[in-house]
């Protein structure tokens, strides 16, 4: 053993002192972690939250050790137990690695071997810090498995990581990291990726163990929301510093550093439904062109000379000194309750019952699959058992929709539930195997090839991912110029103006329009995203989870041009996304989906006062927010099942708790049971079948 | 900023060349690449003789040994004389320039025809793409030497038959590279993006598509002259290649080959430096492209 002092309360699990780590790039060194302290006690939660590139996850990395070349941690202390780490020989480092430190990732896809079955990987991980046969490596593994809450641990041994699902795989690499029952755990963005009511599941399972072992964690997320309703304390960081750091109630209900508070006020839940959000201007400042002063003095309301001149100290707030602020100017008034500060909202004239939709989908749906050997050859094939049936995947299962002019509707739905397929359906750029299209009134199929090509143009997309959806090797100019030119609502000595006017609308500076995509940050990218869309002067756009791969504060930019361009230009949304907090503050009409059919549609209004479909229920009661610090979570149990192979009747009858019989054997029909309020539930029939 | 561009106004091109640059070897083979051209370009102008002209050999001259002097020109062959009296210098910078025109022009005909077919058979898809690919297989799995020397001796000797039997063997390469490149890249969100913007499809495939298959292609492009090179020195060696008036450096160091037991090395030697010389070049440069090209290696 070690002379590590015996465990007392007065060492803390984690001290990191003054740490510092560069990257040393060919563009310079950039200082992504720059001077971050803290202390961590035994048994507490560290929620460590902010943008991308603010420097938390190689915090968490360095803490690790576990920084690559060409970054290197070159200053300060890590302390763990009183030990100090970053002078540790990297042999004795690697004893503490996955034994008494142990971290979660991100992707756990990637974490795990996707050669190699579950329980190798686990008896491995076991028997690298102990001297134990591969029975009991085993037995140990199992048992840790159960303890995760995870059902029949013996078949996820037994499976390949591709045979779980993303959530399972998940929970098996946290039970990995609980193997040697750590001391501390530091968690990368675990849940990122994974569905809300999945997302919640996890969270409780992982804060009812770290209750029960008394590890140290140390949660790093860009969602204020997930670690308000998991954490003890959280640092936010920026550009490299943690500018606050405190309890979870000091930080979000008195947040003293304007970044702090401008991340709050982003959030759509805490602006008025429907009006424009409170952004922090700008974005965060390139790490190779630091500001010498406080880093977010060029985006700061409050930011004065002193602030431009040399960096905030982190000081104490003057009533409460374990909250400390690194700021010249902490905010000490309370925050201003988002109604009375909110802009009014606009005052817009709802789409009309009778309004033209712009696009109405009827019985619509999507299969896919194999159809191959078809025919004769194929009957004879499979006859023989030489092919197996086709397997066939209802993506999108006989769905009406319709957006009328200037209307937005949100469609929400967690991952499988067809609300993407639905989506390009409605841009035309899926044709559906079964239903009907009727754009403008007409029947696509009754087109002529003019009107196809005005109808395409007149409903456009704004795609999830702002790198994949701009060509790479194009320049600005021409993604945004070319299809106006070909269809001539531009010429050739207008285009330069028409192209700068499109960019000017959607929020960027016209002279960056002969760089290419890969010069511009994520916001920039999908500004240019919407800027394409405008130019051939749609009437609607469709958006795909347009912001949910932005930062939060970039994404309430997005949302506030998305609302002025519907004001502005009067155009209608379909607004794809799984975050309900965007949709409740942007859509008048409301969709639910689960794995391929609609199970409720109702006014945003109506829907989140009176959700009346179980499912829309659970997933209303698993949104985090930073208001609800939640202690437990009312998770609906089990996972999503596979589209390929859905449940028989109502879907979700395997994780309804008001589950009945009928459930199993009969598919509800979508009924109305308010005014423009409709749920596809058996529960609502009897009620209201006289309607 | 001062008049030149910044940083992060550069293109992608820009940016690869950066990159390319970084690695010493890499930047050895532009320069042994270069030489190499350089000389064949301007062969007329550093060569003391026209190996082509008959009427400047001298048979009196066969097979002078390096640094003999010519008993009538007034130079000195500082490589040697092969049997013919053709001093082996000229001979080699003159031979470069029918491989390197042989090896780059059957390189680029094969490139555009494979990328052709390969944004065919993507673009087309179900039958005519399943045709053409088996076609692709089974050029492929033919033995290389065994189906030129086939071709060849059907069409004869000749430059011109040598880069046709070249483009025929190589074609494939190309079309499956691009074709499986083009059907990656035809499932990214651009495409759907420009086909939500009515944007016609063939525009879509050589206005969007292409330009993001072209990086490997360009690897491919780049091995694929070493290995013209290789093949046509190979050809020409077994005496199926180019004319005996016109030697390229595989029929130079054939025709040194039967001198080589009676120690009269050079005449098969110094060819086979410069082969080597100008393949290992364009290999270093196919290399390093290929790498800085690809996303997967990239810092």
């Amino acid at each position: 053993m070690s002379a590590v002092p015996v465990q007392d309360l007065e060492v803390p699990t984690l001290e990191v002192r003054n740490l510092q780590t560069r990257f040393h790039t060919r563009a310079g060194v950039l200082p992504v972690v720059d001077g971050v302290s803290f202390t961590l006690g035994r048994g507490k939660v560290l929620g460590l939250v902010g943008e991308s590139g603010s420097g938390k996850s190689v915090t968490g990395f360095s803490i690790m050790g576990l920084v690559d070349p060409p970054g290197k941690v070159e200053g300060g202390q890590v302390l763990f137990q009183g030990r100090e780490l970053t002078q540790l020989p990297a042999t004795e480092r690697r004893e503490l690695r996955g034994n008494r430190i142990a971290m979660i990732f991100q992707d756990p896809m990637a974490t795990l071997n996707p050669v190699l079955r579950v329980d190798t990987q686990m008896i491995e991980a076991v028997k690298a810090h102990q001297r134990v046969s591969t029975e009991e490596a085993r037995r140990h593994a199992r048992d840790t498995l159960g303890r995760m809450g995870i059902p029949s641990p013996e078949e996820r041994l037994r499976a390949y990581p591709h045979q779980l699902s993303g959530g399972m795989r998940q929970r098996v690499a946290i039970a990995i990291a609980m193997l040697h029952g750590p001391d501390l755990i530091i968690a990368d963005e675990p849940t990122t990726a994974l569905d809300v009511t999945i997302q919640a599941q996890i969270l409780s399972e992982v804060q009812k163990l770290v209750r029960e072992t008394g590890t140290s964690l140390i949660w790093i997320s860009h969602d204020l929301s997930v670690v308000a309703s998991l954490a003890d304390e959280i640092a936010v960081m920026y550009a490299g510093r943690i500018v606050e750091h405190g309890t979870v109630a000091d930080v979000l209900d008195h947040p003293q550093h304007p970044y702090t508070r401008g991340l709050i006020d982003s959030l759509p839940s805490a602006n008025a439904r429907g009006a424009r959000l409170r952004q922090i201007q700008g974005m965060t400042p390139s790490l190779l062109d630091m500001p010498v002063g406080c880093a977010f003095a060029p985006r700061c309301p409050h930011a004065d000379a002193a602030c431009e001149q040399r960096p905030g100290v982190s000081r104490p707030r003057h009533d409460a000194p374990w909250h400390e602020v690194r700021c010249f100017h902490p905010q000490r008034d309370t925050l201003v309750p988002a109604v009375s500060a909110a802009l009014p909202a606009t005052a817009r004239v709802p789409a009309q019952e009778q309004d033209v939709p712009l696009i109405a989908l009827r019985q619509v749906a999507q299969r896919f699959g194999a159809t191959l050997p078809p025919g004769a050859v194929g009957r004879t094939l499979r006859s023989i058992g030489l092919s197996k049936p086709p397997v066939v995947t209802h993506a999108v299962d006989g769905v009406d929709l319709s957006v009328r002019p200037g209307e937005v509707v949100g469609l929400v739905g967690e991952s499988g539930c067809g609300k993407s397929t639905l989506g390009r359906i409605a841009a035309g750029l899926l044709t559906p195997t079964e239903g009907e299209v009727i754009v403008g009134g007409k029947p696509a199929t009754s087109l002529s090839g003019e009107e196809q090509l005005a109808a395409r143009l007149r409903i456009q997309m704004v795609f999830q991912d702002p790198y994949a959806s701009l060509n790479p090797r194009l320049r600005v100019s021409r993604i945004v110029g070319e299809a106006a030119l070909l269809h001539g609502l531009t010429d050739a000595s207008g285009q330069d103006d028409y192209v700068c006017a499109q960019l000017r609308r959607a929020g960027l500076d016209p002279a960056l329009r002969h760089r290419y995509p890969h010069q511009f940050s994520g916001g920039q990218r999908q500004r240019i995203g919407i800027a394409r869309a405008l130019a051939v002067q749609p009437s609607m756009l469709v958006c795909d989870e347009a912001v949910a791969a932005l930062d939060v504060s970039i994404q309430a930019q997005i949302l506030n041009l998305f609302m002025d361009l519907r004001d502005q230009l009067g155009l209608a949304y379909l607004f794809i996304s799984h975050d309900l907090g965007v949709i409740e503050h942007l859509c008048d009409r409301v969709v639910v989906m689960y794995l391929g059919r609609v199970v409720e549609s109702a006014p945003v209004a109506e829907l989140f006062a009176r959700p009346a479909h179980p499912y829309t229920q659970a997933l209303l009661d698993e949104i985090p927010s930073i208001d609800a610090r939640r202690t437990t979570f009312s998770a609906i149990r089990g996972e999503i099942p596979s589209p390929i192979a859905p449940p028989s009747g109502c879907h979700f009858h395997p994780r309804c708790p008001k589950a009945m019989p009928r459930c199993r054997a009969e598919v509800p029909q979508l009924r109305g049971i308010a005014v423009r309020h409709a749920t596809a539930c058996h529960l609502y029939e009897a009620t209201y079948d006289t309607n | 900023m001062s008049a030149a561009k910044s940083y992060d106004e550069r293109s992608i091109w820009w940016l690869v060349a950066a990159d390319f640059l970084h690695s010493r070897i890499a930047v050895g083979g532009l320069v042994l690449l270069a030489v190499v051209v350089l000389a064949a370009l301007l062969a007329p102008w550093i060569t003391p003789q026209n190996p082509y002209d008959l009427l400047q050999l001298d048979v009196l001259d066969a097979r002078l040994p390096p640094g003999s002097h010519s008993s009538e020109g007034g130079y000195t062959y500082w490589l040697g004389t092969d049997g013919q009296g053709r001093d082996l210098y000229s001979a080699i910078v003159y031979g470069l320039r029918i491989s390197l025109t042989v090896g780059v022009g059957s390189a680029l005909i094969a490139a555009v025809v494979g990328t052709l077919v390969g944004l065919v058979a993507a673009y087309a898809g179900g039958k005519v793409d399943a045709l053409l690919m088996r076609l692709v297989d089974l050029l492929l799995s033919f033995p290389t030497i065994l189906m030129a020397l086939m071709i060849l001796a059907y069409v004869g000797k000749g430059v011109g038959n040598v880069m046709l039997t070249l483009v025929l063997l190589e074609w494939a390469y190309y079309a499956r590279t691009a074709r499986g490149q083009a059907l990656v890249e035809a499932r990214r969100e651009y495409v759907d993006a420009a086909r939500g913007q009515g944007i016609a499809r063939w525009r879509i495939v050589t206005g969007h598509i292409l330009p993001n298959c072209l990086p490997p292609l360009l690897v491919i492009g780049a091995l694929q002259i070493a290995r013209a090179i290789t093949l046509e020195a190979t050809l020409s060696f077994l005496g199926l290649g180019v004319p005996i008036t016109e030697p390229s450096l595989g029929l130079l160091i054939s025709n040194g080959y039967q001198y080589l037991l009676s120690n009269e090395y050079w005449i098969s030697f110094f060819p086979g430096v410069a082969l080597l010389a100008a393949i290992v070049a364009i290999n270093l440069v196919g290399d390093q492209l290929r790498d800085v090209l690809n996303p997967r290696l990239q810092k």
